[in-house]
């Protein structure tokens, strides 16, 4: 009985010794130490440089000058954002308010508007172009998504002005008629 | 009777013996032997992880772009070799952006970078990454001239150089990559 526990007690040491001896190999002719290295990039959306010159949509003169109406063929150039991004999902945001008469303060007399609607379009960003009427109480397309970063330019444009409260009111004389349009990239995290 | 004084008598002439060798002194050489194993032993770092912080402009020219960082140092201390001929060498992995989705047209999700490892032998060893803006590429590794002597010395390492592929706008979120400093023994090219 007592050998055997003798044989069990050099077995044992001999297990110990043997381990030992790993763990002192475990250094070697060659040593190894891994660095991860990170960083960061934050969400970032920049509008860009707006294209054209200037930032005004001229539409000169609003009526036609025979039927005191607001003209049918009113255009103004496009005006293009470009070098816009994102740097991650984003949307796009746009939002306009309504051509009015600057210098006449009263109020519009019966027949006549004193205000000027339309609709402005921002386009290149997203698959279905933002897009508001300043006539409509709601606009639900003024908002688009999109579900990847994005890099290029938007472009920017006005159409159907229809005059304030029915084609046919006519607008009353001013000589500035002033609205606004304003496009948001926001990034959506 | 005979024989058996034969047998005592031989027994006499080898108990005898043994006072024939005595002498005063006598000496005898052992020899004592031990070996030294072939070590090379990388200090604990100063730091384990290399965060280079945010990585592009926030506003101006370079708006979105890589913005200038600095160069970002690690120590490893007391590193050693304990035989002649061994090398170090730095293999660098690009940083790549966490989220594995392709880059968008006029973006980039990589960071290429300089690593080097300094303070060892004449030449410092030097991995420069090369991925694309998609990142796909493979680690660089780079080894630096032979260290003649066993040697102890406070290793550097260095990260700078760094470079956005076509210097195109980052994706947003966390990036990651790695580099791998190690000492070994001088390789021999196969005979």
């Amino acid at each position: 009985m007592i050998r055997k526990s003798s044989l069990a007690l050099a077995l044992a040491l001999l297990g110990s010794t043997a381990a030992q001896a790993q763990t002192e190999t475990a250094a070697s002719n060659t040593a190894s130490r891994a660095f991860q290295v990170t960083g960061n990039v934050p969400v970032i959306c920049a509008g860009g440089a707006l294209s054209g010159g200037d930032s005004t949509f001229a539409l000169g003169v609003l009526v036609n000058t025979t039927t005191g109406l607001l003209r049918t063929d009113l255009s103004a150039p496009d005006k293009v954002l470009t070098g816009a991004f994102c740097s991650a999902l984003s949307t796009i945001s746009v939002a306009a308010t309504r051509m009015t008469a600057q210098n006449v303060t009263t109020a519009a007399p019966a027949g006549f508007s004193n205000s000027v609607d339309f609709t402005a379009t921002a386009s290149g960003w997203t698959t279905t172009p933002a897009s508001v009427n300043t006539a409509a109480s709601t606009n639900p397309a003024a908002t688009q998504s999109r579900t990847t970063p994005f890099s290029g330019n938007i472009t920017v444009g006005l159409s159907n002005f229809a005059t304030t409260g029915g084609t046919t009111l006519r607008p009353v004389a001013d000589t500035s008629y002033l609205g606004s349009v304003t496009v948001t990239l926001t990034a959506a995290n | 009777m005979k024989t058996m004084s034969l047998i005592v008598a031989t027994a006499l002439l080898v108990g005898a013996a043994p006072a024939a060798l005595a002498q005063d002194s006598d000496s005898a050489k052992v020899s004592v032997t031990g070996q030294v194993a072939k070590l090379c032993v990388l200090g604990t770092p100063s730091n384990a992880v290399i965060d280079l912080g945010q990585m592009v402009d926030t506003s101006g020219a370079r708006v979105g772009k890589r913005a200038a960082i600095g160069n970002k140092s690690v120590t490893l201390p007391g590193s050693f070799c304990n035989f002649a001929n061994s090398v170090v060498t730095v293999n660098a992995t690009a940083l790549t952006a966490d989220d594995a989705t392709p880059a968008q047209s006029g973006f980039a999700r990589a960071v290429n970078f300089t690593a080097t490892a300094s303070n060892w032998a004449s030449t410092n060893a030097v991995a420069t990454t090369t991925v694309d803006r998609q990142g796909a590429g493979a680690a660089t590794t780079g080894s630096g001239s032979v260290q003649s002597l066993p040697k102890l010395a406070d290793i550097g390492l260095t990260l700078s150089g760094y470079d956005v592929p076509g210097d195109l706008l980052l994706v947003s979120g966390g990036y990651t990559g790695s580099v791998t400093v190690t000492l070994a023994p001088e390789a021999v090219p196969a005979p």
